[in-house]
């Protein structure tokens, strides 16, 4: 890992188009601004683990698993009509 | 004169794709949603296109167009939760060329573990938004919101 220190104000260039700045420092906590193209996906690391992680456990799903639950979709919108009916 | 099958000029282009749950299909170059960037985990692959999973299923496949054995499934999330809001768009509008607010098409992707399909969830924190008139699609991540990435979807 690259590790580089800085000042309030001073920012670091990644690449041609993606600057990441240090704003403020507050006990423990610092505050960062980053500029980025709307292509550069910018998260806290956290969200983005989970969200990958979801991702990819969603893409092991099963055909045969999909078919029984859509079965069952079947027999609870019978039992309860218009309840699905939504506007998108 | 009889038409040349070789060439039908008129047809949009179509190729055909191998895929793990349905063989191969063929998909014509306008049902093709692009995601820039990729869903998160999947950044490498952009290229997507909806089946639906059966007339009185509420599901949709999202498969990927280059890779056969990527395949997510994925619902309307105001048939999970009748009152989702993904709340302001602010850039993602701009993002996606977004020009009439009813081009925007909202999924959200559920996991189904396998062997436990009742125990399924639904990805409310990561929906999937798809600009219809352009087919452009991004995953956008609500990072402060009251939804979460595993939100069960059959209440026992």
């Amino acid at each position: 890992m690259l590790i580089l220190t800085r000042k309030i104000g001073e920012g670091i260039i990644l690449g041609d188009d993606i600057r990441i700045a240090v704003l403020e420092i507050r006990g423990k906590q610092i505050r960062i601004g980053i500029e980025a193209p709307p292509n550069v996906v910018v998260l806290r690391e956290e969200i983005y683990q989970r969200i990958q992680e979801e991702n990819l456990q969603a893409a092991g799903v099963r055909d045969v698993d999909l078919k029984e639950i859509a079965n069952l979709f079947k027999t609870k919108k019978a039992n309860e009509p218009g309840s699905t009916e939504n506007s998108g | 004169m009889s038409p040349d099958p070789q060439k039908t000029p008129a047809e949009p282009a179509s190729t055909t794709i191998a895929t793990k749950h349905f063989g191969q299909i063929v998909v014509r170059e306008d049902q093709i949603i692009t995601f820039s960037p990729g869903l998160l985990g999947f950044s490498e692959l952009h290229r997507y296109i909806l089946i639906e999973h059966g007339q009185e299923s509420p599901f949709l496949w999202l498969q990927c167009v280059d890779q056969p054995d990527l395949a997510f499934v994925v619902i309307d999330p105001l048939f999970v939760l009748p009152n989702y809001q993904i709340g302001p768009l602010n850039g993602v509008q701009k993002e996606l060329d977004l020009k009439n607010p009813h081009d925007l098409k909202i999924l959200v992707i559920l996991t189904i573990p396998p062997g436990h399909p009742q125990d399924m969830t639904a990805n409310l924190m990561g929906p999937l938004l798809i600009n219809l008139a352009n087919r452009r699609g991004k995953q956008l991540v609500l990072e402060s919101s009251p939804y979460s990435h595993k939100h069960p979807v059959i209440k026992r």
